[in-house]
């Protein structure tokens, strides 16, 4: 248990190649997840993007080639929710926290970006934690160990805000530490699901009244008007508005019908789209609801009574969704079970009966589209992101392991050089407790 | 013989017309110091000579020159004359706000005042002044380390406030004032019960401020370009404060430690065109490049981290990112000297007693003497905006000196004297300097350095976990291992005496989470509480290796034979 997590620090020092190189895959399995399966298929990744799928395939000069015979690529899996590499997770201060960013407090040398990468995943949307009712703006990321939050931020991904429902937001279940001398931190509002009804409607009818503000300012300063002061900047209202243009994605916490229903009526109200249900483990019995707002929801595999909220929770949540129009996706919401998301999709074919390549969906293209970056990730397709891996048996098997984790084509893990890596670490820290012990 | 004065805002104009009797007896202002070894710093050193002061300052040095008259003199065979240390960033001089020594105190150390024109809580406040907290005690252990100036700051929250550069004289605090204001000083720090309360809301906070503050400049410069026809906008001290930061004329100096944190500072930097400092930078080397390139300065804490003592023999080994740590950050300074970065050092909160060992370590870890030296002296006073009076041996500069016997980077050597505007003081070398960053004298507060076996409860269920912690001045850092997942701790700051608190991501049934720990620390104990958002509030309890009887009993002995 302890050396794989050696390895990985090891590895996650050193940056991988300044160049995405050039790799063949010979011979795999292919799961493109957008158009089927294709048998003894060559994959070619070039300049970070995949440049050729076919059968014999010719190596170009200096790439790298693998042989991948009997074994299988799939798309790198994406996780629409996931709390990884985050200072920070919680500004739960105010019942409105718009202003805060993930990015901000993101930690690029997080062990948990190496061991995720293990897993076959390649891409997480990095939320606020559900404190409140409105939180903080996320961050879509590529996990690649070694390089900076800069170069891990999905480039072009639309931006996106957190919002949560129920009961972690009252905070009936939570209480906090009293520390002796200090007064303990006052109750904060709302404490009810109808007082986040009203955060949220009086956050709206604020930020439109801050569009009203500059949108006239604007008006009277292109007609020509001048001396005029322009309204203050508000951090806070500037992502809400770009929830009202369509500009920002709303993911939301939620679990329990009742409260999705009144999200998805007060944004029709307000005229803006909630993109994903985070959790949403009683969407099913509102699933036609979602289909028509349009929202996308992301769940857990099962996850039944873990929390009061989950007491309705059913396997086949996902299953129901997907037959019912919704793009449904699962997630971890764990460092520890985004290394193995792989299994919880397999229990949808168990228990939903899903097509493999619809459980394959959840937790790659579904998922892209969820966070507005399909057009570059989340299928097997040429001109994609070469965000993939190679698994040594069907990924749904209990059996398969991943071999190799490409994000934009780079190395992101490869198993065989992280258990060369351990005598190395082994010697290192050897070397290290000599020279300190020398001191 | 300390006489405290505590120069509180505009009432200390009263004060300082009652200088009591013993403070104006004529003591001698002219001292030579003979046959001495001479490091002017600004440059080459003289193998032996005599260096002369006059009323407070450097009137002559050289291999020629010759004692006055009317001088005292200190025979200087076997002594080395340096320019007077500069501790380039710290507490020095100000009341502890947590009565130990050491810690920062998480708290604002400058109180606020109650009235007046403050509008935002005590640690969003840009106009805290440095100034209102000054005392003239606490300067036995830096004068032990060679330490004859320093920059002293606020402490607490996000926007700390201004400090300045003292002389640690100990009569009058207004003669202690050598250049105000120097920076406006920022942490990464929330502030307690209001927005921002975390790492999340300080950079949301620290933007909002600043736009703010343009927004007031202009609305303020409309105003006086047109004061018959606009209304007056009222008047935001805080605001006000910033306009020099977003003017360019005072740097902002960010406490920033660790890569990503110097990161963030250079990124917020970048955003809103500041000059910016980086006060801390264990990691600096690693940020070498753009150190350089944004031309950025380094008040390097030489409180590099240390080996922990007594380790549970049941304990998780140490992440090697641990190890790598303490190794890599003696040498830290040589890289950043070779990367052409601007450089001071700061003793960081160290214990005094070991602050001339840790200079010594980045010469041993690869940093040319000279420049360490140069670090400590005239390249801290180019960096604090006060090389025109301090920081090398120059004839008319101010004669503050660190006379050492031997040569100051010799394990062996002895800090004698040090001149401080002149005034000698003779140190009892027989007798370790008492330790501690500030208050007269005070010993150091218990540290939370260490390897610790917890057990956490949480909801009818138990966690063994293992924490690193290492904690340098009020800050703290680590990691964590066991059941709970393996990550490393943030926000981690000591809010109060003995009382400590930070963040971690825990991995506990269905997902992860983050988590608050509060605690309190007794001897080789620690105990308190775990809230995470979504789970009734956890109690935690654990110890370290110690002296027994520190540990209540039971505490954190207990391991679950099944991980969960």
């Amino acid at each position: 248990m302890r050396l794989p997590m050696l390895a990985a620090a090891l590895v996650a020092a050193a940056p991988v190649a300044a160049q995405a190189p050039t790799t063949l895959i010979k011979n795999a399995t292919v799961l493109t997840v957008s158009r089927g399966t294709l048998a003894n298929t060559d994959v070619l990744l070039r300049g970070g993007k995949i440049a050729a799928i076919g059968q014999n395939l010719a190596a170009p000069a200096g790439a790298t080639t693998i042989d991948a015979t009997g074994k299988y690529v799939m798309p790198g899996i994406i996780d629409p929710h996931s709390h990884l590499m985050s200072d920070a997770i919680n500004e739960g201060s105010l019942s409105v926290t718009s202003m805060v960013r993930i990015a901000d407090v993101l930690n690029p040398t997080d062990r948990g970006i190496y061991r995720a990468a293990a897993g076959g995943v390649t891409t997480i949307n990095i939320l606020h934690g559900s404190a409140n009712t409105i939180g903080g703006q996320n961050a879509t990321v590529k996990l690649k160990p070694g390089r900076t939050v800069q170069e891990m931020l999905v480039p072009g991904a639309p931006p996106g805000i957190k919002f949560a429902l129920g009961e972690n937001v009252t905070r009936k279940n939570s209480s906090t530490v009293i520390v002796q001398g200090q007064s303990p931190a006052p109750r904060r509002y709302p404490t009810s699901r109808m007082g986040q009804a009203e955060v949220l409607r009086d956050a709206f009818t604020r930020a439109k009244a801050y569009r009203a503000e500059w949108t006239d300012y604007r008006a009277r300063t292109a007609r020509g008007e001048k001396g005029l002061v322009p309204p203050r900047t508000d951090l806070e209202l500037e992502p809400l508005v770009e929830v009202l243009e369509g500009r920002r994605l709303v993911h939301a916490h939620s679990y329990r019908a009742d409260e999705m229903l009144m999200l998805l009526n007060l944004a029709d109200e307000f005229g803006f789209k909630i993109q994903t249900l985070q959790h949403g483990l009683e969407g099913y019995k509102i699933a036609s609801e979602i289909a028509k707002h349009g929202a996308g929801l992301s769940s857990f595999a099962d996850s039944w009574s873990y929390k009061i909220e989950a007491y309705d929770a059913i396997p086949h949540n996902v299953a129901i969704l997907l037959r019912k129009g919704v793009n449904a996706t699962i997630n971890s919401d764990s460092d520890e079970r985004i290394r193995r998301l792989n299994i919880d999709a397999a229990r949808l074919v168990r228990y939903g009966d899903l097509t493999e390549e619809e459980a394959l969906r959840i937790i790659t293209l579904n998922g892209a589209i969820q966070l507005g970056i399909e057009q570059r990730t989340g299928s097997l397709d040429i001109g994609k992101d070469a965000d993939l891996a190679i698994w040594t048996a069907h990924p749904l098997s209990v059996y398969a392991r991943v071999e190799t984790t490409f994000a934009d084509g780079e190395v992101t893990f490869d198993r065989a050089r992280d258990l060369a890596a351990r005598e190395a670490l082994a010697a290192e820290r050897k070397a290290l407790e000599a020279k300190e012990g020398s001191r | 013989m300390t006489l405290s004065v505590r120069l509180a805002g505009t009432a200390a104009l009263g004060v300082l017309a009652t200088v009591p009797v013993a403070a104006q007896r004529a003591a001698p202002t002219t001292w030579a110091i003979t046959g001495a070894r001479l490091v002017p710093v600004s440059g080459p050193p003289i193998a032996s000579g005599t260096l002369v002061v006059r009323e407070g300052r450097i009137a002559a040095l050289g291999a020629g020159v010759r004692a006055p008259a009317d001088a005292r003199t200190i025979d200087g065979t076997g002594l080395t004359i340096y320019p007077g240390l500069i501790d380039a960033a710290g507490t020095l001089g100000q009341r502890s706000a947590t009565g130990g020594g050491g810690g920062g105190g998480g708290g604002a150390a400058v109180a606020a005042p109650a009235t007046g024109t403050a509008t935002r809580p005590a640690g969003l406040r840009p106009e805290t002044d440095v100034l209102d907290a000054l005392v003239t005690d606490g300067f036995d252990g830096p004068h032990g380390a060679g330490i004859t100036a320093a920059l002293t700051a606020p402490t607490g929250g996000l926007f700390q406030g201004r400090s300045a550069v003292i002389a640690l004289r100990s009569d009058e605090t207004a003669k202690m004032v050598v250049r105000t204001p120097v920076a406006l000083h920022v942490a990464f720090q929330g502030v307690r019960g209001a927005f921002p309360g975390s790492l999340l809301g300080v950079f949301a906070e620290f933007r909002q401020q600043l736009l703010d503050a343009k927004r007031y400049g202009a609305m303020q410069a409309a105003a006086a370009a047109n004061p018959r026809g606009t209304a007056r906008p009222a008047l935001d001290a805080s605001l006000e404060a910033l306009q020099p930061v977003l003017a360019g004329t005072m740097p902002v100096a960010f406490n920033a430690s660790s890569e990503r944190e110097i990161h963030r500072a250079l990124d917020l930097a970048a955003e809103f065109k500041l000059r910016a400092m980086i006060v801390g930078g264990q990691e600096a080397w690693k940020v070498a490049d753009r150190l350089r390139t944004m031309n950025v300065p380094v008040i390097q804490s030489l409180n590099f981290p240390k080996k922990p003592t007594n380790v549970a023999a049941d304990a998780d080994p140490e992440p090697v990112r641990v190890l790598r740590t303490r190794v890599e950050s003696p040498a830290g300074p040589a890289k950043l000297a070779a990367a052409g970065v601007r450089m001071a050092f700061a003793s960081g909160g160290a214990s005094w007693t070991d602050h001339l060992g840790n200079l010594r370590a980045t010469v041993k870890a690869g940093l040319a003497a000279e420049a360490a030296l140069r670090a400590h002296t005239l390249g801290a006073a180019e960096l604090l905006g006060v090389a025109d009076r301090l920081g090398s041996l120059e004839v008319g500069k101010v004669a503050n000196l660190t006379v050492v016997r031997g040569d100051l980077f010799s394990d062996s050597a002895k800090v004698t004297h040090v001149f401080v505007d002149g005034t000698p003081r003779t140190l009892d070398t027989a007798r370790p300097a008492p330790a501690g960053g500030r208050g007269a004298g005070a010993a150091r507060a218990a540290s939370l350095t260490g390897t610790w076996t917890v057990t956490v409860a949480l909801e009818g269920k138990e966690y063994a976990i293992t924490l690193q912690l290492t904690q340098v001045e009020s800050k703290l850092t680590g990691t964590m291992q066991g059941a709970l997942g393996t990550a490393e701790i943030t926000q981690g700051e000591l809010t109060g005496e003995g009382e400590f608190r930070f963040t971690a991501p825990v991995t506990v049934r269905e997902g992860t989470e983050e988590g608050v720990f509060v605690g309190v620390l007794t001897g080789n104990a620690v105990r308190g509480g775990l809230s995470i958002v979504g789970h009734a509030l956890g109690r935690f309890s654990g110890t370290r290796p110690g002296p027994a009887g520190d540990a209540p009993r039971g505490a954190g002995r207990t391991r679950p034979s099944t991980m969960p």
